[in-house]
C-alpha cells in the first residue's frame, strides 16, 4: 500500500479508483471505511492484507483504506480526530482513556485473545517466570511499562526489584548480554534472535496473570451509531481473511513480498514465523475477534490490579453476534 | 603555493585512508562492542544486497524533505525581508522565532503526528528545521549590505524598494545561499525523524524502524550512511552553487561603515507593549493552530489546556509531581552536557587552527555523527557506555558540538592577521598567541556558539533518556503515550520548549553584558 503515504484526500481518490477497477460494472457504490493499524506492515495484520487482496471487503460493499501505524501514532487519537473509523489498540490504553478522560470509545472485537507481549530472554539466562526477573535488567518500551508493572504486581514482585530500562526496538543488547530480558511480541523476536545464532525463550504476560487482549478493535460511539452495518461487514470480511490465512500460515506472507511486505526492512521468513506463532493466540472456537464474558471479566480484573478501572459496558459484543 | 596545496590535499587523503583502514580492521575483527560496529566494507556489501529496498524509501524522504525545504525557505526569506524592513515586527516575532529555533524535534514529532495526517508531519518538521536558518541569514544579509552602494542608489533618487531590489537582496544572496547549505541537511533529518514515528509506508525513517528489530548493525549503518549521503550531497550541492554564483560578486574593499544602532529609544509604554506582544504571539499561534487543525480538545491542548492540566485539573498535583521530578533529572545533566559540548567544540576549533590536517580527517566522522540517526546507534552506545551518565553526556556532546564548532572555527579564522602577528613578532609561540589574541578576540563567536548549543543540549539529553536511560523528560514523554495522557504529552513539549527559551535568553543577557564591557559586537 504505497497509498498510506499520501494525504488522505489523494488516498481516498486513489483507493476509490483502485476499487472501481475491481468492482464489476453495475455494482452499487462501496462505502468508504478507514482503519488505523497499530504498527508498520508485518504479519500482525496478515488477515487484513489477505481480505483486501482477495476482495473480501469489496464484496461486503466496503471501500477500505488501511493506515499503518508507528511509534508516535496513537491509534485512539486517530479515531478521535476522525481520520479513521476504527483502530486496533491495546486494551489498557483504551480503557484508561474511557475511564479517566471520558473518551467516547467502544471495544467491538479483539484480534488477539491472548496478548502476545511477553518476556523474551536467552535460554542460558534461565528466566522462565516473573520471579526470575528479580535483580535482573529488563528492557521495556516506555509505552508498555504499565503492562509490566501490572504483571510484576500480580506476581507479588515489587516494581523496584527489577531494573527496567527503555527498549529501543533492537535486540542486539539482549543478544550481547547487556540486558537480561526484554519485553516484546513473543511472536516476533525469538525468530530474530535465532537468526543471530542464539536461542531464545519467552513467556507471555498473559500466562502470569496479565490476562488481557491485544489489538482490540475500537470505534467511537458516533461511528458505532452511524456505521454499524459497515463495522459488522468489516468484522465479517476480516474474520474471513484471518480464517483463510490460518489454513496454512506459511502460504500468504511470500505472496506479499512485492506488495504489503516490500521494503519493510523485515524478512518473509520472519513473517512466516510470526504468522504461525500468532495463530494459537488468535484462534478461538467462537471465531476470530470473539469476546467471551469470561475473557472480558479477566481483562477487567487484570487491569483493575493497576488501577485501570473499566466496566463491562466499555465492550460491545452485539456486532460480533451479527457476523 | 600550488605544491603546498597539493601536499596538504595528499595528507588529507592519507589521513582519511588511515581512518577507514582502522575502521575496517576494528569492524572485521568485531573488536568494538562484540561486533556492534560493522566495518565499512560490510556496510557497503549490505547496501548492495539491500539495493532493491532503497529507491522508494529514498524518494519518499527526498519528497518530504524537498517540500519542507522549499516551503521553509520561502517563508524564511519572506519573513526575513519583512523583519529587515520593520524592526518592530522583528521584535514582535522574536518569541516565535526563538521558540521555533528551540523546539526539540523529538518532543514536537508526536504532537505533529497527533494533529496532522499523511505526509504533513514530515513536511512540517522539515520546514521547521529550515525556516530559522534561512530567516536569520536573510535578516543578517539584508542588514549588512554595503552602505556605500545603497547611498549611491539613493543619490540617484531610488526609493527604499529599489534599494532592496538592486542592492540589499543581491548583497544578501551569499548569506542566504550559505544558509541553504545548513538548511538542506536539517530538512532531511526532520523528515526522517517524522517518518520514524509517523507510521507511513515509505521513507528512510520507516525503513530504519522496520530494520531495527533484526539486530543487524550493517543494515542500520547502511540506512544511516544513506541519510548522511543525502544530507552531505545537498550540503555540497548548495556549497558549489554558491561558489559558482558568487565568485565574482564579493566586495573587493572593506565596508568601513558601522551598522546603525538597531535599538532606537522608544517610550517605556511602547517597549512594554512590544514585550507583551512578543510573549503573547507564540501562544496565540499555538492556540490558532489547534483551532484551525480542528482536532478535538481531548487530544490537542491549547496553552490554556496545558495550564488547566498542570494547575487546575483533578490530576494536577500528580502531573506536577511527575513533571518536576523529570525536570530535576533532566536539567542538571543538560548543563553539564552543554558545557562539555562547548568545551569539545572549543578544543576542536583551536586544534583546527593548530593541526588543520588532523581536523580535516576528523570532519567526515563529525559529519556522520550529525546525520546518523541515533536510534540506529543505541545498541553500540549502550554496549560501550552502559546506560548511565556517561552515555547521556556522550550523546549530548555528539548532538551539540558540531554547530558550535563551526561557529567557533569561523570566529577564530576571522581574527585579523595583524593582531595575530603582533605577539609572534615578540617571539610568542602559537599557544601564547592563542591565549592572548585569538581566544579573547573570538569571544562574540563563543557566545553565538553557546546560543546554538543550549536547545541542542536539551535535545541530546532527551534522546539519551528516551533510548537508553529511561529517566527524565525524554522518558516521561514516551510513557505518557502509553498512558494515553495527552495533557502530559503537550505539557512535556511545552515545558521543554520553555526551558530552551529561558536558557537561550539567559545566554543572550550574559552575552550583551559581557560584549558591551569588551566593546564588541554580537556575532551571528
Amino acid at each position: 500500500m504505497t497509498l498510506s503515504l499520501n494525504r488522505r484526500h489523494f488516498l481516498s481518490t486513489a483507493a476509490a479508483a483502485a476499487a472501481a477497477s475491481m468492482v464489476p460494472k453495475g455494482a452499487f457504490a462501496a462505502t468508504p471505511l478507514t482503519m488505523q493499524a497499530a504498527w508498520i506492515n508485518d504479519a500482525e495484520f496478515a488477515g487484513y492484507f489477505l481480505a483486501m487482496d482477495e476482495g473480501y471487503y469489496t464484496s461486503e460493499g466496503l471501500d477500505l483504506t488501511y493506515l499503518s501505524g508507528g511509534p508516535d501514532v496513537i491509534p485512539e487519537s486517530t479515531i478521535i480526530a476522525g481520520r479513521a473509523d476504527l483502530a486496533l489498540t491495546t486494551p489498557d490504553t483504551t480503557i484508561k482513556a474511557i475511564a479517566d478522560q471520558g473518551a467516547p470509545f467502544k471495544i467491538i472485537g479483539a484480534q488477539y485473545q491472548k496478548n502476545p507481549i511477553g518476556i523474551v530472554s536467552l535460554v542460558d539466562s534461565g528466566i522462565n517466570s516473573p520471579a526470575d526477573l528479580v535483580r535482573k535488567t529488563l528492557a521495556v518500551p516506555p509505552v508498555n511499562v504499565i503492562s509490566v508493572e501490572a504483571m510484576l504486581k500480580l506476581n507479588g514482585i515489587e516494581a523496584g526489584a527489577v531494573n527496567i530500562v527503555p527498549y529501543a526496538y533492537d535486540p542486539t543488547p539482549l543478544i550481547k548480554g547487556e540486558i537480561d530480558a526484554s519485553l516484546d511480541f513473543t511472536t516476533n523476536v525469538p525468530y530474530t534472535i535465532s537468526q543471530q545464532g542464539a536461542e531464545a525463550t519467552s513467556f507471555l504476560l498473559y500466562d502470569f496473570g496479565y490476562t488481557t487482549y491485544n489489538d482490540t478493535v475500537v470505534v467511537t460511539e458516533d461511528v458505532l451509531k452511524n456505521k454499524r452495518a459497515e463495522l459488522v461487514a468489516w468484522l465479517r470480511a476480516s474474520r474471513k481473511g484471518w480464517n483463510e490465512n490460518f489454513i496454512d500460515p506459511a502460504v500468504w506472507p511470500p505472496k506479499w513480498a512485492d506488495t504489503h511486505f516490500k521494503g519493510t526492512g523485515r524478512t518473509i521468513d520472519n513473517e512466516i514465523f510470526f504468522n504461525g506463532a500468532q495463530q494459537p493466540l488468535m484462534e478461538t472456537p467462537s471465531g476470530i475477534f470473539s469476546m467471551s464474558e469470561d475473557d472480558i471479566e479477566a481483562n477487567l480484573s487484570a487491569l483493575g490490579e493497576v488501577g485501570i478501572v473499566g466496566s463491562r459496558d466499555m465492550f460491545d459484543t452485539t456486532l460480533l453476534e451479527e457476523i | 603555493m600550488a605544491a603546498d596545496a597539493a601536499q596538504s590535499r595528499n595528507t588529507g587523503w592519507r589521513n582519511a585512508i588511515i581512518l577507514i583502514l582502522i575502521w575496517e580492521i576494528v569492524g572485521r575483527l568485531d573488536l568494538i562492542a562484540g561486533g556492534a560496529l560493522p566495518s565499512l566494507s560490510e556496510i557497503l556489501l549490505r547496501l548492495w544486497v539491500d539495493r532493491a529496498d532503497y529507491p522508494q524509501h529514498v524518494i519518499a524522504t527526498l519528497y518530504a524533505s524537498g517540500l519542507g525545504f522549499i516551503i521553509g525557505n520561502a517563508i524564511g526569506i519572506l519573513a526575513g525581508i519583512i523583519f529587515a524592513l520593520s524592526p518592530t515586527t522583528l521584535r514582535l516575532f522574536r518569541g516565535v522565532n526563538i521558540a521555533i529555533f528551540a523546539l526539540p524535534p523529538i518532543a514536537i514529532a508526536p504532537i505533529l503526528v497527533l494533529t496532522l495526517s499523511g505526509m504533513a508531519p514530515r513536511v512540517v518538521l522539515a520546514t521547521l528545521g529550515v525556516y530559522f536558518v534561512t530567516m536569520t541569514a536573510t535578516v543578517i544579509g539584508l542588514s549588512q549590505t554595503d552602505k556605500r552602494t545603497s547611498d549611491l542608489i539613493q543619490a540617484y533618487g531610488g526609493t527604499s524598494w529599489t534599494t532592496l531590489r538592486l542592492v540589499q537582496l543581491r548583497g544578501a544572496l551569499p548569506t542566504i545561499l550559505s544558509a541553504f547549505r545548513i538548511a538542506a541537511p536539517n530538512a532531511v533529518l526532520g523528515a526522517i525523524l517524522a517518518e520514524f514515528g509517523g507510521g507511513g509506508r515509505w521513507g528512510l525513517g520507516t525503513y530504519l524502524l522496520g530494520s531495527l528489530g533484526r539486530g543487524e548493525p550493517d543494515r542500520l549503518w547502511g540506512i544511516g550512511l544513506t541519510a548522511t549521503a543525502i544530507a552531505g550531497l545537498s550540503y555540497l550541492g548548495f556549497a558549489l552553487l554558491s561558489n559558482r554564483f558568487l565568485g565574482a560578486t564579493r566586495a573587493v574593499t572593506l565596508n568601513a561603515a558601522t551598522p546603525d544602532d538597531a535599538t532606537p529609544t522608544k517610550s517605556v509604554g511602547h517597549n512594554f507593549l512590544l514585550t507583551l506582544g512578543t510573549i503573547a504571539l507564540p501562544l496565540t499561534l499555538w492556540w490558532a493552530y489547534i483551532k484551525l487543525s480542528g482536532v478535538p480538545d481531548l487530544i490537542s491542548k491549547t496553552p490554556w489546556g496545558v495550564i488547566d492540566y498542570l494547575f487546575l485539573g483533578k490530576t494536577a498535583a500528580v502531573a506536577q509531581a511527575k513533571l518536576l521530578q523529570a525536570l530535576a533529572e533532566t536539567l542538571p545533566i543538560t548543563f553539564v552536557g552543554m558545557a562539555l559540548g562547548l568545551l569539545f567544540a572549543f578544543l576542536l576549533a583551536i586544534c583546527s587552527r593548530l593541526f588543520p590536517q588532523a581536523i580535516k580527517a576528523f570532519m567526515p566522522v563529525a559529519l556522520v555523527t550529525q546525520t546518523m540517526p541515533l536510534v540506529a546507534l543505541t545498541p553500540l552506545l549502550v554496549l560501550m557506555l552502559g546506560r548511565g551518565t556517561s552515555l547521556t553526556l556522550w550523546v549530548t556532546i555528539s548532538v551539540t558540538f558540531f554547530p558550535a564548532f563551526v561557529t567557533l572555527a569561523q570566529g577564530i579564522s576571522l581574527v585579523p592577521r595583524g593582531t595575530q602577528e603582533l605577539p609572534r613578532a615578540y617571539g610568542a609561540g602559537p599557544w601564547t598567541e592563542m591565549r592572548m589574541v585569538t581566544i579573547p578576540a573570538s569571544l562574540p563567536y563563543l557566545f553565538a556558539a553557546t546560543r546554538l548549543t543550549v536547545p541542542r543540549a536539551l535535545l541530546g539529553v532527551m534522546i539519551a533518556e528516551w533510548l537508553a536511560t529511561g529517566k527524565g523528560l525524554g522518558n516521561l514523554l514516551n510513557q505518557s503515550r502509553g498512558y494515553l495522557d495527552f495533557g502530559m504529552i503537550w505539557s512535556v513539549a511545552a515545558v521543554s520548549v520553555l526551558v530552551s527559551i529561558i536558557l537561550y535568553q539567559l545566554v543572550v543577557i550574559a552575552e550583551r553584558r559581557v560584549l558591551r564591557r569588551f566593546g564588541m559586537q554580537t556575532a551571528e
